[in-house]
């Protein structure tokens, strides 16, 4: 199984200050990793990161050769009041290193934004102005313009964040959807571990209070001791230390 | 002024001709321009930047009078220098907090007006050029500055039609670009320095005012309306284009200053497109089903 991410003793932060102790793990095709922890954590930091927005304090991380992200913002990431419509937002989504040079470069690409639509389901709103959208189809329209650039790695900031549980678990659903149809891995941020904790395969948990970081299988990190104490047993499995 | 007349303006077009058009093709590049600054919620940003042109301007006059006509002494070269400093300047502030970008455009803005009346007590025999400066108060555009205009737009408007893709995504989602690989920090430098040069060319040409609101106004009142970015880009830009000699029509026609006339009509296309807009909204709440299929 090919590695997307090797992150080696990688310390995350703002300039030279850490705020979380080192932290080792690979991502591997097809996995679906989880990062929890309480609010101000360090979550976003982490991501941040790993997406390359923010330089690690130490440590190495890289990405496998070829590896291409697909990043889903939160909620907010987007302004309301600048129009688009939902195909105009996919569409945005295709282009990649100077391929903004290339006038032809969208139209080249039209079949993988109509994938991605039809993927999340959204070719019926293309016409759609994405402001007025329910929260559900505005998270479906973001990723779908991730996948436009047809990823191999899917990012999502707290994509279930606006969401009440009904809306959440379809999400979950989908992203499992995409994940087997598209051999897709999945890194995603959330605050509610026990949707994600039937859906991920591996999970980082980070809490920047305890200065506490753990990173492995699902199972493993979902029982540890900073984790069971702040969401309770959730998987039901041996605690561990 | 009843002599005044849309027959008599016609009549006299040769004379009115060069900053007629001038106002045309500045106002239409301010207005496509414009989509960006307001995207990007930097508002402030060509406000700031029209008064620091004005400065680089009016310190280029100061040379001139202190020692002497040369190349370096041309008011182009003087705006384009304050521009440049003030965009390295706020590139500094890239990826900070919003705050922190106001208050550098703020820095510049009180700058700019400052330094540009602090300047203009020194060369009074070149005071109407101060005032068309800071007012748009220009009623004839000379030869070269024309030809500068034409070139500005010529270049300026290439450069927008080829990499506008990448300057909407550097605009709508920095971050999304970053990890895209979408090299950002070169568009939004390029981005901000071609806002920049057609900020500073205006400003001479037209000046202060009308240079602020082709940059602000005729992008409101297209992302009123527009269903996407590029779409509001070209509504803009006819928007920009309009008021720039709408305005100057209307300042013959009326006996008004051309900068503020220009600005006037801006703000009252404003108007009309955000009338536009509600009603489009309101059509669209009545009948849902108007939506184009995908």
């Amino acid at each position: 199984m090919a590695t997307l991410i090797h992150a080696q003793a990688l310390a995350v932060g703002y300039g030279r200050k850490s705020i979380l102790p080192p932290v080792t793990f690979e991502v591997g095709e097809g996995e679906v990793w989880g990062i929890i922890g309480p609010n101000g954590s360090g979550k976003s930091t982490l991501l941040k990161s790993l997406l390359g927005l923010l330089r690690p304090v130490a440590g190495r991380l890289a990405l496998g050769e070829g590896v291409k992200l697909g990043y889903v913002p939160q909620r907010t990431g987007l302004d309301l009041a600048v129009p688009a419509r939902v195909v105009d937002v996919v569409r945005g989504g295709v282009d990649r290193g100077w391929s903004f040079l290339n006038p032809l470069y969208q139209k080249q690409h039209q079949p993988e934004v109509e994938r991605a639509m039809k993927d999340t389901h959204v070719t019926a709103l293309a016409h759609q102005q994405f402001s007025t959208l329910s929260e559900g189809q505005k998270q479906r329209v973001m990723i779908a313009r991730a996948l436009a650039g047809d990823p191999s790695l899917l990012v999502l900031d707290e994509p279930t964040s606006a969401m009440d549980a009904g809306a959440e678990r379809v999400m979950f659903e989908l992203l499992g959807e995409l994940r087997s149809t598209r051999d897709l891995a999945i890194l995603l941020v959330s605050h509610h571990l026990p949707v994600l904790g039937e859906f991920a395969t591996h999970a980082i948990y980070v809490d920047r209070d305890k200065s506490f970081i753990e990173s492995g299988d699902i199972q493993t990190v979902c029982a540890c001791d900073p984790c069971v104490a702040r969401y309770g047993n959730v998987l039901g499995g041996p605690k561990h230390g | 002024m009843d002599d005044l007349t849309l027959q008599l303006f016609f009549d006299s077009w040769e004379l009115f001709k060069d900053p007629a058009v001038a106002a045309i093709l500045l106002g239409g590049l301010l207005g496509m321009l414009g989509v960006y600054v307001v995207i990007k919620r930097m508002v402030f940003f060509s406000a700031a930047l029209s008064q620091v042109a004005g400065l680089g301007v009016a310190s280029s006059f100061w040379v001139k009078v202190v020692f002497g006509a040369s190349w370096l002494t041309s008011p182009y070269l003087g705006a384009a220098t304050t521009c440049l400093v003030a965009v390295g300047y706020i590139m500094t502030q890239r990826g900070q907090a919003t705050a922190n970008r106001d208050s550098a455009l703020g820095l510049i803005f009180l700058l700019g007006s400052a330094g540009t009346l602090a300047v203009g007590t020194r060369i009074v025999q070149e005071v109407q050029d101060i005032e068309s400066l800071l007012f748009g108060s220009a009623v004839a555009v000379l030869p070269e500055d024309f030809n500068m205009v034409v070139f500005t737009v010529v270049v300026l408007g290439v450069l927008h039609l080829w990499w506008h893709r990448g300057f909407v995504v550097v605009s709508v989602d920095a971050d999304d670009a970053d990890v895209r690989g979408l090299k950002a920090t070169l568009l939004e430098w390029v981005l901000l320095l071609s806002l920049a040069a057609g900020i500073s060319v205006s400003t001479r040409v037209l000046g202060a005012l009308p240079t602020f609101a082709f940059s602000v106004l005729p992008a409101m009142g297209a992302l009123k309306i527009a269903p996407n970015v590029p779409r509001a880009m070209s509504i803009a830009t006819l928007l920009g284009a309009t008021a720039g000699f709408g305005g100057y029509l209307a300042a013959f026609l009326y006996q008004l200053p051309v900068g503020a006339s220009q600005t006037i009509v801006a703000a009252i296309l404003v108007v009309i497109c955000s009338g536009i807009g509600l009603v489009i909204t309101k059509s669209k709440k009545i009948n849902p089903s108007a939506q184009p299929a995908a």
